[in-house]
């Protein structure tokens, strides 16, 4: 499948312009650096906190925002207008993605220097970040994808932050519900468990897991969110 | 050649017949007006056309390729679509709207100049989109599916609910586009705007085409054999076209007496009515 950086850089381009008008939405980005200023002041030994801002971050800014854009050009027939022009399935995709990762980054890197959070591997932790807001984009791709208006777009993000960022904690109870075991796999808790990671006495398989996990998860996102986009190309 | 080549093409909803056994053909540089109700399958045939909806049976070709590669990138290049599925971005310029298109397009920063002094737009480049009028807005819809010159051009009801001034711009703005080439299929349940734009006309009734040919074919097809004698003194005469007419016609126009002499053509409309007993509406 063709990529045109021209064409991403044009949507790139016109998802920022009106990104940057649209107030409603744009205000989203403070959240993780209230969130962040919040809770800077809280004891450095519980990463779970860091764990929560990044994670209610993933769903509030990258999912929530992705969402938005996609179910507004689904609202006002903008995006069946773009799938009828030389864009591809990809150039689409990535282009109405690199606005969120952009934001996502800068802000997420902003709330991590203002809590003071210091990874152990910084490279195995920014991989995992990387990642993350990927797989948390393919996620509003979907719920965007899934909905008629902004509206039931908002909605549908309700399920993800039930899931994703209530997962760390639901796996807390695993000694009480088995059941719950399934949840310590969730990219979520998978990042609570690299941020809980000590100086000393861990392995190489304790920092590649969450990044092989987290990659795994990616991985089917994108795929579901590609063929969710080349159904919705077609009426039926 | 044939730009467009549709056989016998069906699209079934459920149990409903939404295209029943379409079968025509669009030479290259023809305006065609695909004419009929709301819900006779006017839409659905563009989306098949357009590659956005498969046919039950039957094959169309479209540019000559199979339409279900109208989905790819050079085939998309080709065409041009405005359809009631078109949207514009509402917090954008109308310049920053065709600056998208013409990115998509890859073409030269003066096609957004030209294209907008095509639908007339020029002055009001720099105004947000929600500022617009409906009117205006349907231009700068077809100044998108326009910019790129395209070869065929998809027009679906593009003037419907539009004042007639804004009607004019668009039909000025389509006959330019055919006098360089461009084959254009229109769907539309406008009797005057068909008539005033198509080189042939198909009328679709509950799927199926119930007649097809150029608004003056057509008209001499459905014509009745009458001839209407309007007379000075107010006497008005239709009268059935025979030798006794004739000479009847002849001896009036001896005498002066006739006012008006005219055969007595239908419209499209009527022809619709005529064909399957209903109203366009």
């Amino acid at each position: 499948m063709s990529i045109s950086l021209k064409r991403v850089r044009a949507i790139f381009v016109k998802d920022y312009k009106e990104f940057s008008r649209n107030y409603a939405v744009s205000i989203i980005l403070i959240f993780p650096i209230i969130f962040a200023l919040l809770l800077r002041g809280t004891d450095p030994s519980l990463t779970g906190v860091f764990g929560l801002v990044l994670n209610s971050s993933f769903v509030i800014l990258t999912t929530f925002a992705q969402a938005c854009l996609i179910a507004e050009e689904k609202e006002r027939n903008t995006l069946r207008s773009l799938m009828m022009t030389p864009a591809t399935t990809m150039d689409v995709l990535i282009g109405k993605s690199t606005l969120v990762f952009a934001m996502s980054a800068v802000v997420l890197a902003i709330a991590t220097y203002i809590f003071g959070y210091e990874p152990v591997n910084i490279w195995v932790f920014v991989a995992v970040i990387i990642l993350s807001i990927i797989l948390y984009t393919a996620a509003g791709t979907i719920c965007g994808l899934f909905s008629k208006t902004l509206l039931e777009a908002s909605l549908s993000i309700i399920p993800v932050a039930i899931v994703f960022t209530g997962a760390p904690g639901g796996a807390l109870l695993v000694k009480d519900f088995p059941i719950f075991k399934v949840l310590e796999y969730v990219p979520s808790s998978q990042l609570v468990n690299l941020l809980n990671i000590r100086n000393i006495g861990y392995t190489t398989g304790d920092l590649l897991k969450p990044l092989l996990v987290t990659l795994a998860w990616t991985i089917v996102f994108i795929i579901v969110a590609v063929v969710l986009y080349q159904r919705r190309l077609k009426d039926e | 050649m044939n730009v467009i080549q549709v056989e016998h093409i069906r699209k079934r909803f459920g149990n409903k017949d939404a295209l029943a056994d379409v079968s025509f053909s669009i030479p290259k540089g023809e305006i065609f007006g695909f004419l009929g109700p709301s819900g006779s399958g006017k839409t659905t045939l563009i989306k098949i056309l357009t590659a956005q909806l498969h046919p039950t049976s039957g094959q169309a070709r479209v540019l000559d390729q199979p339409a279900e590669m109208m989905h790819h990138s050079v085939q998309k290049m080709r065409f041009g679509i405005l359809t009631d599925n078109s949207g514009l971005y509402e917090r954008l310029t109308i310049e920053e709207n065709l600056e998208l298109y013409r990115q998509l397009y890859a073409l030269p920063k003066s096609s957004i100049s030209k294209v907008l002094q095509f639908v007339n737009l020029s002055e009001e480049r720099n105004k947000r989109v929600n500022l617009l009028s409906k009117g205006m807005r349907q231009r700068v819809m077809l100044a998108c599916a326009i910019i790129h010159e395209p070869e065929l051009l998809f027009l679906d009801e593009p003037t419907s609910a539009l004042d007639p001034v804004n009607s004019a711009h668009i039909y000025k703005g389509l006959r330019y586009l055919h006098e360089k080439g461009t084959t254009i299929f229109l769907t539309t349940h406008d009797m005057a705007e068909a008539e005033l734009l198509c080189n042939r006309v198909a009328i679709l009734y509950q799927g199926q085409i119930q007649t097809i040919g150029s608004p003056k074919e057509l008209k001499r097809q459905h014509r009745e054999n009458v001839v209407c004698v309007d007379l000075i003194n107010g006497e008005a005469y239709e009268l059935p076209i025979d030798e006794g007419t004739a000479d009847r016609i002849a001896d009036w126009m001896k005498r002066g007496l006739i006012d008006r002499l005219a055969t007595k053509e239908p419209s499209l409309g009527d022809i619709f009515i005529k064909m399957t007993g209903s109203e366009l509406l």
